[in-house]
């Protein structure tokens, strides 16, 4: 292994310290004056906001960007980075939440990458052999001659932890770290984290919102708000209420109680429901299911298991494979998603800067694009602007976003506030089916709120709620009904009052409800 | 019918050492379509080179030359001003075609030096072309230099997390392919046909390039695409030699390029998109430009 300053680090020494860090972008503060000290042994999580600094801060200790002012030290000795590699070669690694891994590549073959034992001529048996040995010290089990495009999300995490390591890192940066894991994949994660610190790694997992993880890995917390550290304590003394409170400022609902709705007539009957994914395989394979007025159906899945293809294809976005859609007893198997619209289906896609916007169009068109076809809004084919302004107004008043004003462009906005744009776009047609894909992916406490209580109105409304989401606990708190989805089938259907997160996180990960309950 | 044979695998050499060219571009993610315009160029400089001073060894130096500085060219294009690749490589073969038809016009005609000798009946360029096909395959999977190249061409933003310099790679890769296409262009007209006539490379640069794409980025399926178009030239030059009396020779001249067509529409089909689409370097004809 390489010989850093922080080679022979003992337990409980400070590794990596910053006094001051402050860096400002054209009208942001985003770190305002940082102080952060870490020892040798420890987790130690950073939470905050989207937008509290902490990516800037991650950067700026990975060496992605400079601080204006501020002094980093690492083992007590002062250091500039310049670039990812200073902090590499000082034994700083990361683990990017997007992963930065070569997909067409084997697991070996990226974890050698640019490391200078790889030798000229490819040394795949030593290097090999030396990774084997590095997962077995810290429980990981990879398969090295595997392409990085058949693992899990669980596992290239593995790939990148192990890439870190490999490379002599001795303090990891985690980023989000089990923001795409299934719920087994993230108890592994935690034991490793636990093995590797007892070897005297640092880790400091940059955390949103999942604030049971901080409370059960984290020996100490250091959370910011609008780029300064509004606490530091250490996790023992914390609970998730008084954690939650320091991130946002106020307190936050955490339970959302659940409505009770009287139930109305069928809104949407699925029967059988098979469809494909963009690379051809099936990815949906004959999936039944019906919602009632006034329900939300929760489906809880991992990315990649076909509620993507499923949302699409009630969208009229891809094309049914077999099996029937019934809206209202109406089929609309078949219906373009225009005719979709029109009889009352409302579509919040997943992606919302890529889908649910256009970013260079102001806050009126985005909501035109709902409503161009509608002969209250456009005559002849002429949209009618005044009357587009005039609803986008009330959508940003009753739907609070923060905006300057309706012409400003949707890549001006924040991601939660675009979100609540999206929302109020379809809100407004009042649908009897709404989809919402991934609605709080990305959110911040404060967002997420808000939608989860918009989905809660529209059932009070009467509509029916088709929920996808990774969140197991959004799932379970909101969902009347508790569908785990894998490998594009339904592991079982749950009452929500019934749906218990260790069995439906099981099923998550492939078990039959059958299984579980037995 | 033995020179039938000698002379396909002679046209084969051609578009493999082009497309070769091509493929260790494509390999980093850089795509030049101006593989024709190197061509012409490496043809029509390394003629009169060797017309000159007549001597081959400086005829072949000149062409590899004008290959790397085109090659620079297209990096200094595509890499360092990001530019779109497709438009300077569109601007590199326009250029090699007028600009050679003009400084070689006064060349027109044959080279009128000794041939150079064959080795088993066959261009020694031949047995060239294999091992430049073998020493391709070999840096490319089994060294480290083709891991880093590889890895810029899938995916630029990881190689650089990595330490590795993403423009320094794509350069190199850039200039090695263009010296590769120029020698190409010199084995056509120094050897295969030593003629110069304008615009004599008539579309093989086009061919190469629909062969990378046939090859699945595959050196050894290159070679293997390589023999079977190079087979096929030759026949659409004497179909009578095989065929007798089975359609003009007009018509044959063109089966290289209709396959070449089929091949490419094969190629953009869903169905070839989903089976065989991992082995596109997935950041083909993207610039790189950190955050």
């Amino acid at each position: 292994m390489q010989t850093g300053i922080l080679a022979g680090i003992k337990h409980g020494e400070t590794v990596l310290e910053t006094r001051g860090i402050t860096k400002r972008f054209p009208g942001v503060l985003a770190n305002d004056h940082i102080d952060f000290e870490m020892k040798a042994g420890e987790v130690h999580a950073i939470l905050g906001e989207n937008g509290a600094g902490k990516s800037t801060f991650m950067n700026i200790l990975f060496g992605l960007l400079q601080p204006d002012e501020g002094e980093i030290y690492v083992a007590g000795k002062k250091v500039k980075f310049h670039s990812p590699l200073d902090a590499i070669e000082l034994g700083i690694g990361m683990v990017h939440q997007h992963r930065k891994l070569v997909s067409a590549h084997t697991v070996l073959e990226n974890i050698i990458l640019g490391h200078p034992n790889a030798g000229r001529i490819l040394n795949l048996k030593k290097t090999g052999e030396e990774i084997d040995a590095l997962c077995q010290r810290y429980g990981f089990k990879i398969d090295l001659k595997a392409k990085v495009w058949q693992l899990s999300e669980g596992e290239k995490q593995v790939v990148e932890i192990l890439k870190a390591l490999y490379r002599g890192a001795k303090i990891l940066i985690l980023d989000e770290p089990t923001s795409a894991l299934a719920p087994p994949e993230v108890d592994k994660l935690l034991a490793s984290i636990e093995a590797m610190t007892g070897d005297e790694l640092a880790m400091i997992p940059f955390i949103t919102h999942k604030l049971p993880i901080v409370l059960s890995t984290s020996d100490r917390v250091t959370i910011l708000r609008r780029g300064r550290v509004t606490a530091r304590l250490e996790t023992k003394n914390a609970t998730e209420r008084s954690l939650a409170k320091d991130m946002v400022g106020r307190e936050v609902v955490f339970r959302l109680e659940s409505v009770e709705v009287e139930k109305g007539p069928l809104v949407l009957e699925v029967e059988n429901l098979s469809t494909r994914n963009d690379k051809g395989a099936l990815a949906l394979n004959g999936v039944s299911f019906s919602i009632r007025e006034g329900e939300i159906f929760g489906i809880a899945g991992i990315s990649g298991n076909g509620q993507q293809e499923l949302a699409e294809v009630l969208a009229g976005l891809r094309k049914a494979e077999g099996g029937k859609v019934m809206l209202e007893g109406k089929d609309i198997t078949h219906a373009s998603s225009l005719e979709r619209w029109q009889t009352g289906v409302g579509y919040i896609p997943a992606e919302r800067v890529d889908v649910g916007s256009i970013g260079d169009f102001t806050l009126v068109e985005n909501v035109a694009m709902n409503y161009y076809f509608d002969h209250e809004f456009s005559r002849y084919g002429v949209v009618d602007y005044k009357k587009m302004g005039a609803l986008t107004e009330e959508i940003i008043e009753e739907f609070s976003v923060a905006t300057p004003s309706a012409d400003t462009v949707g890549k001006n906005l924040s991601g939660g506030n675009l979100q609540k744009l999206i929302l109020g776009r379809v809100f407004s047609r009042r649908p009897r089916l709404l989809i919402a894909n991934l609605p709080t992916q990305g959110l911040d406490v404060g967002a997420i709120e808000f939608v989860q209580n918009k989905l809660i109105e529209a059932k009070k409304e009467r509509a029916a709620v088709l929920l996808i989401s990774e969140d197991l606990d959004e799932v379970l708190s909101l969902s009347d009904w508790v569908a785990p989805i894998y490998e594009g089938e339904f592991m079982g259907v749950i009452p929500g009052k019934e749906a218990e997160k260790d069995s439906v996180g099981a099923m998550m990960a492939g078990s039959r409800l059958e299984e579980v309950v037995a | 019918m033995w020179e039938f044979l000698a002379r396909s695998l002679e046209a084969s050499t051609i578009f493999t050492v082009a497309a070769l060219g091509e493929l260790i571009g494509q390999r980093s993610g850089v795509l030049n379509v101006g593989i024709e315009g190197v061509m012409l160029f490496g043809a029509t400089l390394g003629f009169i080179a060797a017309q000159t001073t007549g001597s081959y060894v400086i005829g072949f130096l000149v062409a590899i030359g004008i290959g790397a500085f085109l090659g620079l060219l297209h990096g200094f294009f595509s890499i360092t001003l990001g530019g779109d690749q497709v438009v300077s490589g569109m601007g590199i073969w326009i250029l090699g075609f007028g600009l050679t038809t003009y400084i070689g016009n006064p060349y027109t005609g044959p080279l009128g030096m000794e041939r150079i000798p064959t080795i088993f009946g066959v261009s020694p360029f031949f047995y060239v072309a294999i091992i430049l096909v073998a020493v391709t395959w070999f840096v490319l999977s089994k060294t480290s230099l083709g891991l880093r190249i590889r890895s810029v061409g899938e995916n630029p933003a990881v190689a650089a997390v990595s330490g590795i310099s993403v423009t320094k790679t794509r350069y190199l890769t850039v200039i090695v392919s263009g010296m590769l296409m120029g020698f190409a262009g010199a084995i056509y007209s120094l050897d295969y046909n030593p003629v110069w006539n304008y615009n004599f490379i008539m579309g093989w640069g086009f061919i190469a390039l629909a062969l990378v794409f046939f090859s699945m980025w595959n050196p050894w399926i290159l070679l293997g695409g390589s023999l079977l178009f190079g087979s096929l030239w030759q026949l659409s030059l004497n179909p009578q030699l095989l065929l007798p009396g089975v359609f003009s020779r007009y018509i044959w001249r063109t089966v290289p390029f209709v396959i070449t067509l089929g091949v490419l529409l094969m190629m953009s089909t869903k169905w070839f998109r989903t089976k065989w689409g991992a082995a596109k370097p997935a950041a083909l004809g993207e610039p790189y430009s950190p955050e």
